[in-house]
């Protein structure tokens, strides 16, 4: 059998057994181990240990819990309402002005808190009720918030792009700075798209917020202000040199914790017990993946499958273009399935030679690849953000939601192209702070 | 049977236990790393060792409770067009794949840890702690998920039903800002 007609073996049978229903992280495990067997023998088993807990024993890696953590303690707080309650009282003048800031306030949120599903519960929470509130359409109103949300994966710090460096083996700084201008672009296109439908569909005019003293826009600063003050440290320290990933994220997680026991005295041990267990959740469920898509890796390059597939589609003389459109078509429909983490640790390691050798640039591919998972969280069968909205107003169902969010999409898409025609809005940022990569 | 489930679910959960004081003890270390090493200007020790011990720890310890409250990412595409039996059919085929992933994981890693335990490894640093401590996170983590996943097993093969305790429901749900319904 050729290493091709193995590569497409394994693919198939780690699809098959995904539909079981197996964890991500033991299926990637079990298709390593059978495929190691079957080719290399029982004795490939001796090194399975190693490379499982090797995969864990990276320090950048452990950057992954602590911003979680930092997440965690953020969302727990009603910071977020904070949030949007600030932007609301700036920009309740601007037509539109509600759905501009719910959709600012999901970039910064996003930013904060790292994770997409949070962000729609938070924002979502106090937005759309209101948005529904001031007569705006039911679409509209939860489509914006399910798109604004998955701007948490973009705009640093994202665990995403965490992932994607240490997969692949990219600088985790570089990766951040090269989210921050797209994630702005695509904050951006959504606020340009929502101000046309809101013009399009005349339902703001009835809309008028009461207005807001110049008293009432300060009071409200001091609560937001911290948050955001620790991300740009955060970032700072990141981009200085200063501080490794992990213990930025490490006293930024600490910071918060104490930052949402000071200003919204969430005192409750119990409570804090709550948040770090559904951290740990999260972080665990990562890890595993990383730990088995390690051994995943390391079985398709022990069977020189990774490497053949890059030859061959070398060899094809496909135009780049085509090649980067074939990928990305691929990329969202495993998107619709599998969440974007499992996604990018499965693919990239075998996705990034291909793309070198077609001349990509990494770190550009890795903002391509994040914009392309976030089409993913609002696309079913697997649209987390999908199913939050829903839960958070049940009456609007699961379709008005989709609809609303379609528009949003499309700007996402359009956002990749521009991407592809503009290749600085992502590494005109890192190239200037940073220098060169190459 | 029953007993068994719930001794097991009691297992899981004290692992899970374990792990959030895992993640813990990491965050301080690594506060006391930035700390040591930034105001200071000492070289730190023993911390860097310490952060990722403790979150290797926790995630080993941790996999089973969160096997439990199905906080593993799966697909449960086909789920939504069975019937109960095929979907029973279904439970049961992922949790023997879990099973026999973890079990034989927890087997390797048995003599991995003897390994390093009768070998006297130590980390190649300055703080040349014994690896055998932090490498029995794995053997005792991958025992309990098999375990976990064997009580899986047992519930989806309509053995035993699932634990009215475990609130999974509410486990799954996105992290809720607590303060919003104040």
């Amino acid at each position: 059998m050729s290493e091709l007609e193995l590569g497409l073996l394994v693919a198939g049978v780690t699809v098959g057994m995904l539909l079981l229903g197996t964890p991500v992280a033991f299926v990637l495990g079990s298709v390593a181990i059978v495929f190691l067997v079957a080719f290399e023998g029982v004795d490939a088993l001796d090194i399975v240990p190693n490379v499982f807990y090797g995969g864990l024993d990276s320090f950048a890696l452990l950057s992954i819990p602590m911003f979680i953590v930092m997440g965690g303690a953020i969302a727990s707080s009603r910071a977020g309402s904070d949030l949007y309650e600030a932007l609301d009282r700036w920009l309740y003048r601007v037509p539109g002005g509600l759905m501009v800031s719910n959709i600012g306030a999901c970039a910064i949120f996003a930013a904060l808190s790292g994770s997409s599903p949070a962000t729609c519960a938070a924002i979502g929470k106090m937005g759309i009720p209101e948005m529904r509130k001031r007569g705006y359409d039911d679409g509209l109103a939860t489509g914006s918030i399910a798109a604004g949300g998955t701007l948490g994966i973009l705009i640093p710090p994202s665990i995403t792009m965490i992932v994607y460096g240490i997969a692949t083996e990219t600088s985790i700084g570089r990766l951040f700075l090269a989210g921050l201008l797209p994630g702005l672009m695509l904050t951006g296109l959504f606020v340009t798209w929502g101000l046309i439908q809101a013009r399009l569909t005349r339902d703001v005019s009835t809309a008028r917020a009461r207005a807001f003293s110049l008293r009432e826009k300060l009071e409200v600063l001091p609560r937001v202000a911290p948050f955001i003050l620790i991300i740009a440290g955060i970032l700072w320290v990141l981009y200085g040199g200063v501080a490794t990933p992990s213990e930025a994220a490490g006293v930024g997680a600490v910071m918060c914790l104490a930052l949402v026991i000071v200003i919204y005295r969430m005192t409750s041990l119990r409570d804090h017990w709550a948040m770090l267990r559904s951290s740990m959740r999260e972080a665990v469920m990562i890890l595993m993946i990383i730990a088995a898509a390690e051994l995943f890796s390391y079985m398709m390059s022990t069977l020189y499958i990774t490497q053949s597939l890059a030859l061959w589609i070398a060899d094809l003389e496909v135009n780049r273009w085509i090649l980067m459109a074939w990928i990305n078509l691929f990329l969202l429909v495993a998107g619709f399935f599998l969440p974007p983490v499992a996604v990018i640790l499965m693919t990239a390691p075998t996705l990034l030679p291909i793309i070198e050798a077609a001349g990509f640039d990494p770190i550009w591919f890795a903002v391509v690849l994040t914009i392309n998972m976030e089409i993913g969280l609002i696309t079913p069968p697997v649209g987390l953000n999908l199913y939050v909205i829903n839960g958070i107003v049940p009456d609007v169902k699961l379709p008005t939601i989709l609809w609303g969010a379609l528009p949003f999409m499309l700007c996402m898409v359009l956002g990749i192209v521009l991407l592809c025609l503009f290749p600085g809005i992502a590494l005109w940022l890192p190239e200037f702070l940073m220098g060169p990569s190459f | 049977m029953m007993a068994l489930v719930r001794a097991i679910r009691g297992l899981s959960t004290l692992g899970g236990m374990v792990a959030v004081c895992l993640l813990l003890v990491a965050l301080a270390s690594v506060c006391h790393l930035v700390f040591v090493r930034y105001v200071l200007g000492a070289s730190a020790i023993w911390q860097h060792e310490v952060v990722s011990f403790s979150l290797i720890g926790a995630t080993f310890l941790g996999a089973p409770y969160v096997l439990m409250t199905k906080g593993h990412v799966n697909v449960d595409l086909l789920d939504l067009y069975l019937n109960d039996g095929a979907r029973r059919a279904l439970a049961i085929a992922a949790s023997t794949v879990t099973i026999a992933f973890c079990g034989l994981i927890a087997w390797l890693s048995y003599g991995w840890w003897w390994e390093a335990w009768a070998g006297d490894w130590h980390n190649e640093t300055v703080w040349a702690p014994p690896l055998w401590i932090p490498y029995a996170a794995m053997p005792i983590g991958m025992t309990l998920l098999t375990l976990q996943a064997l009580a899986d097993l047992l519930a989806a093969g309509g053995i035993t039903g699932p634990d009215p305790a475990v609130d999974t429901q509410q486990e799954r749900g996105p992290v809720k800002p607590l303060g919003a319904s104040k």
